[in-house]
């Protein structure tokens, strides 16, 4: 196995009394696809946090292609799609919203703009991007948070239950763009076999 | 290595790229556009209390003027302490509220997963409305001065300026600050409308310091704030003699500003341990 882009040793997050993830070890090679799976309440979401650095392990160590989970460099390297629905501002239109984020991650706004065209026309959203987010419907905000996750080419994509309220196309969709980034690993928590299938790996939690 | 250390890393960038400022500036303008008239509505509130304190002096008519730090008349000095206060505001209440919004929203998280350093999360928070507030604050000088004819012939623009910048960095410290407090314990709205109201009654903006029992004009020759009164309104009325108290508030902003930020950093790293960031 080349060096892992992820790599997850010891990982335990508790929540006061409650052991949401326990001592898990995981590697993710470039390229690699796992998909975390198990019940409600089994840790997904948890260690997808802990990657994307929004959530501080109690024990362990996260680490992204050699730097610590959580500092920018590891940040820089990874695109996230967490849970979506609060995560956009509403009063902006997907365009902006995407463009947005996308100067958060590469800095000059001509870039910025770049980008988030690009992953806005390779998902084909320019319908759904035009509007503003207050009026799109839960499936339209979840592929922007895909389309977010995807901006300037992360080499690791964290996606939570990304294709839970999408319709057949928006799904195809997702996959073509990820099948389009060979190089990219992708930690992706999902209850639907479809998904499982487009996997190489498959993790239990829980 | 524990990424329980990272988020240490990740706020260490000390010097904020100005693309990313610039960012969640165009962000904050674009949604304060998407109310209509909002920022009119803003403007004109603070107008209201200009006028107010217009018709207050001519209540009282001529008035001693000794005390009142070489503004010509009462309404000239108060015309000062409304335009100083917006900036007290907007520095320090608008930011926490800020950060408020991005947790209620739901966008603070998704923030924290982006590569931006605690300093420029908090500085391009206070962006739009640091300028926002000191563009306000001249406009109400003018208004003051071009409208209800308070007496600023003896201005020094040059000086009026340098001394609201300096106002207005020195106290987006103390908004920063208060920002990490309400990453941390969510609801400040209290100890914020306290510090704007202290800031803004300490530092003399509706009269001068000298009126205050002994206890409290000690307190406020304290207060950063009376650096920003002393200042403008040095600059405003007489046109010299504000390089110091300007001095004074850059000095301020050089301590302040780094030490918050660094308060700003340590209270994302607590909602992380926490993992309350997408908790409101």
């Amino acid at each position: 196995m080349p060096s892992p882009i992820l790599s997850i040793r010891g990982l335990t997050r508790r929540f006061g009394d409650f052991e949401a993830v326990a001592r898990l070890d995981l590697d993710v090679a470039p390229g690699e696809r796992v998909a975390l799976l198990g019940a409600n309440g089994s840790g997904k979401s948890t260690v997808l946090r802990c990657v994307a650095g929004s959530l501080a392990p109690s024990e362990g160590t996260v680490t992204v292609a050699g730097h610590p989970g959580g500092s920018a460099a590891a940040r820089r390297l990874t695109g996230v799609s967490l849970s979506q629905e609060r995560s956009f501002y509403l009063r902006l239109s997907g365009r902006e919203n995407l463009e947005f984020f996308a100067a958060a991650r590469v800095g000059r706004r001509a870039n910025a703009v770049r980008a988030a065209r690009a992953v806005e026309a390779e998902l084909e959203l320019e319908e759904i991007a035009a509007k503003r987010v207050d009026r799109c419907s839960t499936g339209m905000v979840q592929q922007l948070a895909v389309a977010r996750a995807l901006l300037a080419d992360p080499a690791l994509i964290l996606l939570d239950e990304p294709t839970r309220s999408l319709d057949r196309a928006a799904v195809a969709r997702m996959w073509g763009a990820v099948d389009r980034r060979p190089a990219a690993a992708l930690l992706i928590a999902t209850h639907r076999d479809e998904d499982v299938q487009r996997c190489g790996r498959r993790v239990e939690l829980g | 290595m524990s990424s329980a250390e990272a988020p240490t890393r990740a706020g260490a960038r000390w010097l904020p790229r100005a693309s990313i400022v610039g960012a969640f500036v165009r962000r904050d303008y674009r949604i304060v556009r998407s109310y209509s008239r909002l920022w009119i509505f803003e403007i004109f509130v603070g107008s209201l209390t200009l006028v107010t304190y217009y018709f207050i002096s001519k209540t009282f008519g001529a008035v001693p003027v000794a005390n009142l730090q070489g503004a010509p008349s009462y309404f000239a000095f108060a015309a000062v302490g409304v335009a100083i206060t917006t900036v007290i505001t907007v520095a320090t209440a608008s930011l926490a509220f800020q950060v408020r919004e991005e947790q209620l929203t739901g966008t603070l998280e998704a923030l924290t997963a982006q590569p931006v350093a605690a300093s420029e999360l908090a500085l391009g928070l206070a962006g739009y409305h640091f300028l926002f507030g000191v563009a306000r604050s001249v406009l109400y000088l003018a208004l003051a001065g071009l409208v209800l004819g308070a007496d600023f012939s003896q201005a020094s623009l040059v000086g009026v300026l340098v001394c609201l910048l300096g106002t207005g960095i020195a106290l987006t410290g103390i908004g920063v600050a208060l920002g990490a407090l309400v990453i941390v314990f969510k609801r400040v709205e209290a100890l914020g409308a306290i510090l704007t109201f202290g800031l803004g009654l300490l530092g003399g903006a509706f009269f001068p310091i000298q009126v205050l029992p002994a206890a409290l004009e000690t307190v406020a020759r304290a207060v950063p704030t009376r650096l920003a009164f002393d200042s403008v309104r040095a600059a405003l009325f007489r046109g010299e003699g504000w390089g110091g108290s300007a001095l004074g508030l850059y000095v301020f902003a050089l301590l302040a500003l780094p030490a918050a930020l660094w308060l700003f950093g340590a209270a994302l790293r607590v909602a992380r341990r926490r993992g309350s960031l997408g908790q409101y």
